[in-house]
């Protein structure tokens, strides 16, 4: 049985999973940036160049990022499963997919072939070799509970959404936009959003709902069933579009109300925690739930408006997935800058309440809020666009600011070594 | 039958429980969260001493590991201590913040722990001490209470 979730020595370094956490926030700025300098009418289009461009600021440079590196983390203590050399894989994966996000934004901006090219070879080994030390990792695992098969299912679907990222990246480098590339944005867009993001966030929350919140468990059918009915809907649905595209809608049917089932249990699960507390975390899961909800439907119906409100799901979903993100940083922050000190033996550090500033916090909640509403009505008023994307851009700011804090902390602490203390040792023979 | 892993993961859910009700009362006052929050270090220091002195020294003996999972659990038992005992100072100084600050860490430090445990400690221990089981539960349930 792999025992690395019980050393702390064992446990990641704490540097793997905050530089992927401290840098995230800041592609959450630039796609700010790039919606700024954009329009409402060029961004309705899914397939526009300004559209793409943002889209994958957010999904790799701030998605990506953020559930990389709480992998890292969470691998050894939710599942028990440690990634092989897990510095030097988070190090150089980090290195390659900065250069390679980075690449990719501005290669296509500037439709530079070069930037591109760098971008198809970056990200590919960085997300690879990530993917591959977790899915190594995971074989290890003996216990297979419902969070490991979450994990190890979004895994695969990260795998396929990583190869077709890869083909299309391709496809604009060769500059042959054929009608299997359309296809494969398809699925790539939607196996990324829900096979990836939402089954792996379904698999985190059985675990963090009631760790975090003291909420009540998750029923056995739901944690039985859930991943697996989603994962066939997915599979349902590429079946159907590829070859009777007129039933497609039953596979987003299929998708959307086991999505919504769970986004459900979670507002309920969260209305029953036993935890009186009401922070910014709880905000952000509850209006997750709301999103997710809005956004499944609003896909169905989409069928119906001839694709026209394809952007305002991707908003819907992205801010789903966005919310739980930012709830979870601000938990898992300070948190791990508490833990790390309090196992070198700092015994009297800022709680990890302490750690964040409050007020920014629930600041930083508002400006989110206010631009995905802003950019949801920037479609019936163009003139919104630009104030959502300065709201954007300042939550942005405010989160970066927020999850900096805890790790100044953790700095500020190493360097002047307060109060040593290896009484806490004694225990440990 | 019960087992080991059933035994120790339902005390878990015991101190949970306590430690609910001791933050729902704590949020009307501080104060009135005193008794409870007592009980909370009660039955926590009750749990980790039934598995200091009882189930990890068999498991330690059993299987010759003193420095691995068990140590380590030791270890985090200690941090939990420190903030246990912060916590009724912070009670005793009716500092809100400070006592929330303190559960909210505890509450994290506590569920991880408790799942390392019964995820992975607990099973280790049943498949190793499997036929000193009832021996190890007789045990536990008959502890007395060491003052830490």
């Amino acid at each position: 049985m792999e025992l690395a979730g019980l050393s702390t020595e064992q446990a990641p370094p704490i540097a793997a999973p905050i530089r992927f956490f401290l840098t995230a926030p800041l592609f959450g700025i630039l796609a700010g940036f790039f919606i700024f300098l954009s329009d409402s009418h060029t961004l309705m289009s899914r397939f526009s160049m300004d559209s793409i461009i943002a889209t994958h600021a957010l999904t790799i440079g701030f998605l990506g990022f953020v559930m990389l590196g709480a992998m890292t983390q969470m691998l050894p203590v939710l599942v028990g499963a440690k990634i092989p050399r897990v510095g030097m894989v988070c190090k150089y994966s980090y290195i390659f997919l900065v250069i390679g996000t980075l690449s990719m934004l501005f290669g296509m901006s500037l439709d530079s072939q070069f930037l591109n090219i760098t971008a198809f070879i970056t990200l590919g080994i960085g997300f690879f070799a990530m993917l591959f030390s977790i899915a190594i990792s995971l074989l290890s695992v003996k216990n297979f509970t419902a969070t490991v098969k979450g994990i190890a299912t979004s895994v695969v679907f990260a795998f396929f959404t990583l190869f077709m990222g890869l083909f299309l990246l391709y496809s604009y480098i060769v500059k042959d936009i054929s009608e299997i590339h359309i296809i494969v944005a398809n699925v790539h867009s939607v196996w990324g959003i829900f096979g990836f993001a939402v089954i792996l966030i379904i698999g985190v929350a059985f675990q963090v709902l009631p760790m975090f919140y003291v909420a009540p468990k998750f029923k056995k059918f739901c944690k039985k069933r859930v991943v697996w009915l989603i994962t066939s809907g997915l599979l349902l649905w590429l079946v159907l579009s590829a070859f009777y595209e007129e039933y497609s809608l039953l596979g987003k049917i299929w998708i959307a109300t086991f999505v919504w089932a769970f986004a459900t249990t979670v507002w309920i699960k969260l209305a029953q925690r036993r935890r009186p507390i009401k922070d910014v975390t709880v905000w952000y899961w509850k209006s997750a739930s709301v999103f997710l909800t809005l956004g499944s439907f609003l896909w169905i119906f989409d069928e119906y408006f001839k694709h026209e409100y394809i952007v305002m799901v991707a908003i819907l979903i992205g801010s789903f997935i966005i919310s739980i993100i930012i709830g979870m940083l601000y938990k898992i922050v300070p948190f791990l800058v508490w833990f790390h000190l309090n196992a070198r033996g700092y015994m009297t550090i800022p709680t990890i309440n302490e750690m964040i500033n409050k007020n920014a916090a629930r600041a930083q909640f508002v400006f989110f809020m206010a631009s995905v509403i802003g950019f949801i009505f920037s479609f019936y008023m163009p003139e919104l666009l630009k104030f959502s994307a300065a709201s954007f851009i300042i939550s942005m700011g405010l989160l970066e600011y927020n999850v900096v804090a805890p790790v100044l902390i953790y700095r500020k602490t190493l360097k002047t070594k307060p109060d040593f203390d290896t009484s806490i040792y004694e225990g440990v023979k | 039958m019960t087992t080991i892993k059933e035994f120790l993961s339902a005390d878990h859910s015991r101190c949970d429980e306590i430690f609910a009700q001791m933050e729902e009362k704590a949020v009307k006052s501080l104060v009135s969260a005193k008794k409870l929050c007592e009980m909370f270090a009660e039955a926590t220091e009750k749990h980790f001493q039934m598995e200091e002195r009882v189930m990890f020294l068999e498991f330690e003996t059993k299987t010759g590991m003193t420095q691995g999972p068990t140590a380590m659990m030791r270890h985090e038992h200690s941090q939990m201590r420190n903030l246990i005992s912060q916590m009724l100072e912070a009670i005793d100084l009716n500092n809100k913040d400070k006592f929330f600050g303190l559960s909210e860490t505890l509450m994290i430090l506590l569920q991880q722990h408790n799942m390392k445990e019964e995820q992975m400690l607990y099973p280790m221990a049943e498949q190793h001490l499997s036929n000193e089981s009832d021996h190890i539960l007789r045990m536990m349930e008959s502890l007395i209470v060491e003052k830490y």
